[in-house]
């Protein structure tokens, strides 16, 4: 629908990055055409030579740029929702007995579910905290919380619909001094701010590829600082040690069984060199600025409804007075061709606090939108809001 | 869901006839005039006035009793006044095999 080749259709304003981002920047495409025009390598899977080893680099990438100390503790995986579950359900695999879990209204299925499932079997108890008007969950909270049978945190540093940015240094600071593992969902935040691993002691990080790092769907990881707390929960073939049936325990094999994506490993490579390239700074400060913008063309509306003032991240949402959420974002897409997202956002406890739990729009922005998209898309949805107030005034 | 693409744009004389079989809502200061219609259990759409574009999303529990509704919704349109009241019937044909579904689960909504 979105390619049909109608006469005067108005080019495709995305705004939907907090999903996936669009577009990638040329490099990304480039290296991931470059990665499938030569026999794929990997030490101890090819002997193609002269080829990039792509896990490797990316593995040494990732490591300067998120100031982490050991390249080998990143773990590749398809998604945060894949590294959220090989966390969740190795953690718990290593525990003789049930435990207490804390995680926060904040989160994401990714996090919520395998914690719902591990509790519904009687694995774990549950403390799900509330967040604050600010959006945020504090370390009080979370000591408050705290009983003798704690064993995990698992919570996001960004959330996916308020925008708010979670301190997670001090929680992550207490959590390592009571001995509880800490799991940061770093999904909407890797690539959107500077995050510096040597100054945050939390048990792991888990990012996302193909959000705000650029890379290909089907990409992600995580960074495990303590690989002993973590039981593996696939085995397969490593490329090393192949005569042994026990899989192997040494990073990153331990969790890598598997052919591994290596187109999808070499467009994380480059996005994550595209972001160098233009500055991580550069991209906060822009986001941040386009987010305030879009935010003050709409926080006058009577008509528009927005959950969060000023996020810390460029996320937005929003709902239009008489408009379901879901009819707000189709007239969006059909009639203004901007590309939003409606409903519940994966995130289900948020919405019952904000909306009722009817959901809302989002929309989310990144390096590659402009100030002029940011005022076309905010002057369409001010004109849907007025149609739609006018008719909820007019009866 | 899915959409379909109409052989002819839609228009208003088709929202007065959907307005007698559910709840018809129409903006119609938008850049594009925009329509829905909420049929409660069958079906819903979303459309432009002037475009032969539309979304219809049918009610999953009884997807297969009310799959062929928008067609026929279609169809009887063309019929006028004989076409409402046969449509009617067919609806309630279709409401009867809905009620004896839920009572066999254990509770009738319909």
């Amino acid at each position: 629908m979105m390619q049909a080749p109608e006469e005067n259709r108005s080019p495709i304003i995305y705004l939907n990055n907090a999903a996936t981002t669009w577009p990638k920047p040329p490099e990304v495409l480039e290296e991931v055409a470059r990665c499938l025009r030569t026999p794929f390598f990997e030490h101890g899977r090819s002997t193609a030579g002269g080829a990039t080893d792509y896990p490797a680099a990316a593995r040494e990438a990732l490591a300067v740029f998120f100031h982490a100390e050991e390249p080998g503790h990143f773990i590749f995986t398809q998604s945060a929702t894949d590294s959220l579950n090989l966390l969740i359900h190795g953690f718990a695999k290593n525990q003789k007995t049930p435990f207490h879990a804390i995680t926060t209204e904040l989160e994401h299925n990714s996090i919520l579910r395998p914690l719902h499932a591990l509790e519904e079997e009687g694995r774990l108890t549950l403390s799900t905290l509330p967040f604050d008007d600010d959006g945020r969950v504090t370390l009080q909270q979370i000591k408050n919380a705290l009983r003798p049978d704690t064993r995990i945190v698992v919570m996001t540093h960004g959330s996916n619909v308020l925008g708010s940015l979670q301190n997670i240094r001090p929680i992550a600071e207490y959590c390592a001094s009571n001995n509880i593992f800490l799991i940061v969902d770093g999904a909407q935040t890797s690539g959107q701010i500077p995050i510096n691993l040597s100054e945050l002691p939390a048990g792991a990080f888990v990012f996302t590829g193909h959000k705000a790092l650029f890379g290909l769907p089907g990409t992600g990881g995580f960074y495990l600082t303590d690989p002993e707390a973590i039981a593996a929960v696939r085995q397969g073939g490593t490329g090393t040690d192949s005569r042994t049936l026990a899989h192997p325990q040494d990073m990153p094999q331990k969790f890598e069984a598997g052919t591994p994506n290596y187109p999808g490993i070499a467009s994380l490579l480059a996005g994550i060199r595209s972001i160098e390239r233009e500055g991580q700074d550069a991209i906060t400060s822009k986001c941040r600025s386009l987010t305030s913008r879009f935010i003050g063309k709409l926080s006058t509306d009577p008509d528009i409804t927005l959950y969060t003032p000023l996020p810390d991240l460029p996320v937005v949402s929003f709902n239009i007075g008489g408009l379901d959420n879901d009819e707000a974002g189709f007239i969006l897409a059909k009639a203004y061709n901007i590309i939003t997202r409606t409903g519940l956002h994966c995130a289900p406890l948020v919405h019952n606090r904000i909306d009722g739990g009817k959901g809302c729009v989002r929309v989310s922005f990144s390096w590659f939108n402009t100030r002029e998209q940011i005022e076309t898309a905010a002057a369409a949805i001010r004109e849907v809001a007025e149609s739609a107030g006018s008719q909820v005034h007019s009866d | 869901m899915k959409e379909y693409v109409l052989d002819e744009p839609l228009n208003e004389a088709f929202l007065e006839f959907l307005d007698q079989f559910g709840t018809v809502r129409h903006l119609e200061q938008l850049k594009k005039p925009y329509f829905s219609f909420e049929k409660e259990h069958f079906i819903s759409i979303k459309g432009f006035t002037g475009e032969c574009n539309v979304e219809v999303r049918y009610n999953k529990e009884f997807k297969d009793l009310v799959a062929d509704y928008f067609h026929l919704l279609l169809f009887y349109e063309r019929e006028g006044q004989p076409g409402v009241s046969r449509l009617r019937g067919i609806e309630a044909a279709i409401r009867e095999k809905m009620k004896t579904r839920q009572d066999s689960a254990g509770g009738s909504r319909i």
